[in-house]
Parts: C-alpha cells; sequence; structure tokens
C-alpha cells in the first residue's frame, strides 16, 4: 500500500515555520504603514473650487489667521468665512477676475463656496480650538505652514496618538500667547519657558483621560 | 520541532521582510494627493448630525446652520443698547464715549490694538495711514483705504469709528459679522490712540506715572511713534 502523503510533504512544516513570521511581520507592518493617519491623511490636498491661495494672503500679504477665521479663538469650530470676508476687499481689488467668479456669484446668491474641507476629525472626537489658542498652542503646530501652501494640505495626521503625544508633554509646542497666528514664531529663536510667562494665568494642564476629547 | 531547529532563519525573517516593504514604499508616507483619505476602518467617524459649517440635505440650500426666520430675535440678543450697539446716544447722535459697561484702561487699549491689527491694519497700516501691507500689496484698490490721521477724520467723535467698524463707509463694508461689538469698541479707542499719539507732544505725558484713563493713551505714544 503506498504512503497517503509523498515524501516531499515532510517539508511543509519547515516550510511554514520559516513562512509564517514573514507573512506575519509583513502583515503586521502593512497596516501599521498603510493604516496610519501618516499615509491614509497626511498630504491630502484637494482641489478647491477657488483657487484661494493662504500663500498670498496669509504669508506675502500677512493677513491674520482670524481676519477670516475670527472665531478661533472663541468657539469650537474655525469657522471658514462667510463670502462676505472675500468680499471685504474683492469688491475693490480684482472685482473682475474670472478666478473669482464663484466668489460673487456666492455673494450675489447668498449661498456658500462649496470649499472641500481639509482637515476633518472624526465626529466621535470633540476637539475645541478655543483652549488650545488659549493654552499658547500654535496655529502651525497642527496646521503646518499653511502661510507657505498654495494649496491648503493635511501637514499632521491628526490621530489619537498624535494629539496623545502633545497632551502628555505639551510644553515644546506652547507659545507666547500673543504668537498664537505667528507662522513665524521660531522656538529656537526665542526660547521660551511656559512656567515662567507672567502672562499664563494657569498651567496648562491637558486631559489625557477618555472623557477629555470623547464625550 | 521546526521552532527550534529554524531560530536563526525566524529570527531573520521579519527583518527581511520589513526591509522589502520598506525599499518597495519608501517615501510615500505624507505623499500628496487629491483623493480624500481613505479610512478602512470608519467606525463613527460621521455621524448623523449637524456640525458647525457642514452640509445637510433636509434643508432645500444644504445649510446646517438656519438663519433665524425673518423678524424674529432671538432671547438675549435684543441688542436695545443703542450706545452699545449702535455707538449712538438717545438723541442719535454719534455718542463720543465708550458705553458705560466698557472701561476705558490698559487692558481695553491692549485689546484694541491687538484687533485693531488683525482686522484694520491690512488696510490701514498698523500707524492709520491707510498704507497697510494688502493696501501697497493687493493688487490695487479702485478706492484708497482713509488715512486716519487725515484732518477731516481727527474731530470726529469715538462712536464715528465704531459706527464705521459696524457698518461700513463708502466703499470699505462693515466689520459687524466678523469683530464682535466690544472688541469693536476696543478698536475705535485704539484708532483715537493712534491719533492722539501722532499729534502727541514730550509736554503731553503726565509727571506721575498712575495707570489712569488720561494716562493710557500718552503712554502708548511709544509704540505708536516707534511703528
Amino acid at each position: 500500500m503506498p504512503a497517503i502523503f509523498p515524501r516531499w510533504t515532510n517539508n511543509v512544516p519547515i516550510v511554514i515555520g520559516l513562512l509564517a513570521p514573514l507573512v506575519g511581520a509583513g502583515l503586521i507592518f502593512a497596516v501599521w504603514y498603510w493604516f496610519s493617519p501618516y499615509y491614509t491623511d497626511v498630504g491630502y490636498r484637494p482641489e478647491q473650487p477657488v483657487p484661494y491661495s493662504h500663500k498670498l494672503h496669509a504669508g506675502e500679504m500677512g493677513i491674520d489667521c482670524r481676519y477670516c477665521h475670527n472665531t478661533v479663538e472663541k468657539a469650537a469650530h474655525a469657522a471658514i468665512p462667510p463670502t462676505g470676508t472675500c468680499m471685504n476687499c474683492h469688491e475693490l481689488v480684482k472685482a473682475d477676475s474670472p478666478r473669482l467668479a464663484l466668489v460673487r456669484e456666492s455673494h450675489a446668491a447668498d449661498m456658500p463656496v462649496p470649499w472641500v474641507r481639509v482637515h476633518q476629525l472624526p465626529d466621535y472626537a470633540f476637539f475645541n480650538h478655543s483652549p488650545h489658542l488659549a493654552a499658547g498652542v500654535g496655529c502651525v503646530s497642527c496646521h503646518g505652514r499653511v502661510d507657505q501652501m498654495a494649496v491648503v494640505e493635511m501637514k499632521q495626521p491628526l490621530s489619537m496618538g498624535w494629539c496623545l503625544d502633545c497632551h502628555r508633554d505639551p510644553k515644546p509646542n506652547l507659545r507666547p500667547l500673543d504668537q498664537v497666528t505667528n507662522m513665524n514664531w521660531d522656538p529656537a529663536e526665542t526660547p521660551y519657558d511656559p512656567d515662567r510667562d507672567a502672562n499664563r494665568k494657569r498651567k496648562v494642564n491637558p486631559p489625557t483621560h477618555c472623557s477629555g476629547c470623547h464625550r | 520541532m521546526t521552532l527550534t531547529s529554524n531560530r536563526p532563519a525566524r529570527a531573520a525573517a521579519p527583518l527581511l521582510a520589513l526591509a522589502a516593504v520598506m525599499a518597495a514604499t519608501g517615501g510615500c508616507r505624507g505623499s500628496r494627493s487629491e483623493d480624500p483619505p481613505v479610512h478602512l476602518q470608519q467606525n463613527m467617524d460621521f455621524q448623523e448630525r449637524g456640525d458647525a459649517q457642514e452640509y445637510n440635505g433636509f434643508f432645500a440650500d444644504g445649510r446646517v446652520m438656519r438663519k433665524p426666520p425673518q423678524g424674529t430675535v432671538a432671547v438675549g440678543f435684543l441688542k436695545d443698547d443703542d450706545h452699545l450697539y449702535r455707538g449712538r446716544n438717545l438723541d442719535g447722535t454719534l455718542a463720543d464715549a465708550l458705553p458705560p459697561s466698557m472701561k476705558l484702561d490698559e487692558k481695553l487699549l491692549n485689546r484694541g490694538e491687538a484687533r485693531y491689527n488683525i482686522y484694520c491694519a491690512p488696510c490701514h497700516g498698523d500707524t492709520g495711514h491707510g498704507d497697510g501691507p494688502v493696501t501697497r500689496r493687493g493688487g490695487g484698490f479702485s478706492v484708497q483705504p482713509a488715512n486716519l490721521h487725515m484732518a477731516r477724520l481727527l474731530p470726529e467723535s469715538l462712536g464715528y469709528y465704531f459706527h464705521v467698524a459696524t457698518n461700513g463707509k463708502g466703499k470699505m463694508r462693515g466689520y459687524k459679522a466678523q469683530i464682535p461689538v466690544e472688541d469693536r469698541w476696543a478698536i475705535a479707542a485704539w484708532v483715537r490712540t493712534l491719533q492722539v499719539s501722532h499729534t502727541a507732544k514730550a509736554s503731553d505725558i503726565p509727571a506721575g506715572n498712575a495707570p489712569s484713563p488720561s494716562a493710557a493713551a500718552p503712554t502708548d505714544t511709544k509704540k505708536g511713534a516707534a511703528q
């Protein structure tokens, strides 16, 4: 009677033993690398309906972030400005530019410009801009050098691990309270210790418990 | 069995795999894309609720944030204080003082300076000469922003500046939607400070250095002159 399994099957356990860790490691790496927001989110730069350039407005002309995103210090949501804010200047400047046609239409029709959202947190994370600004976290820490972006893109993963990195050790990301919107402020140039800042009323103590963000 | 006999190979395998995959995908993180982020595990990333400025198909215009119906006033938003909200006295003339609910002090002027620099300085300039970076760089205004030191403006009341900041003037659009009401008063106070500092003399500085409303303006002269 012949053997049920041919002789080469004796090697199967060895081959499996060799390949299994390889495949396992590959899987772990693949999830760690490709499923991470560092890969899925960072670098997202959607094409916007109006080719608005932060590089020109915030960079070259130095308009403060809060001129347009004026709710950021008081509200959870940093408002996308209403078209009226664009028209503050563009009724007078480049009033006939075809690139601004959509802005003029939006203003005339009292309908918002359909901007594409770039930074989007999951709905179960309750992020609030105002305490971050009150604590002296600069815009640049999370949004990157927006003043150098002709097209806004995501620079940070906005993942939970990334948030917690700062919540556990906020000091490196704190700056003087009046420098929050200053994209050029450089901690290497002006060493800053939040503990010795007389303008700070209380110590920055960000929550690291679940309900700090997931309410 | 194989677990013990292949120990060296087992140890090397993950490293080899890692090296291979890293070589194949090097530089992929953070690469630019116009496609929306793919999240395989959606969980409850997008929930059926109206967040600020989101789209909502329930309403014909798609806006989740609703405007109040015409002719209605939300509770607490009546704005019946003519001095505070419209800068006017009871007889309808423009008031030349801060509303009674606000106090002229260093804090207010600092606030006014900061807000002025955000909302006004782009066009009117840090010092109010009508030569802000946007005026100089912004592709040419068809009407020049006003020089706040011109003779016509100097005798105007404080309420006038509040009124213009609120409702605009000529080609300047009003800022009442963009700047909260107290901040507009603070800005008006700062505009007055800029004007006073522009013509101030050394003799205007009081001998004492006690911070009082009358001392606030000359104290800021240094700032105005340095700019």
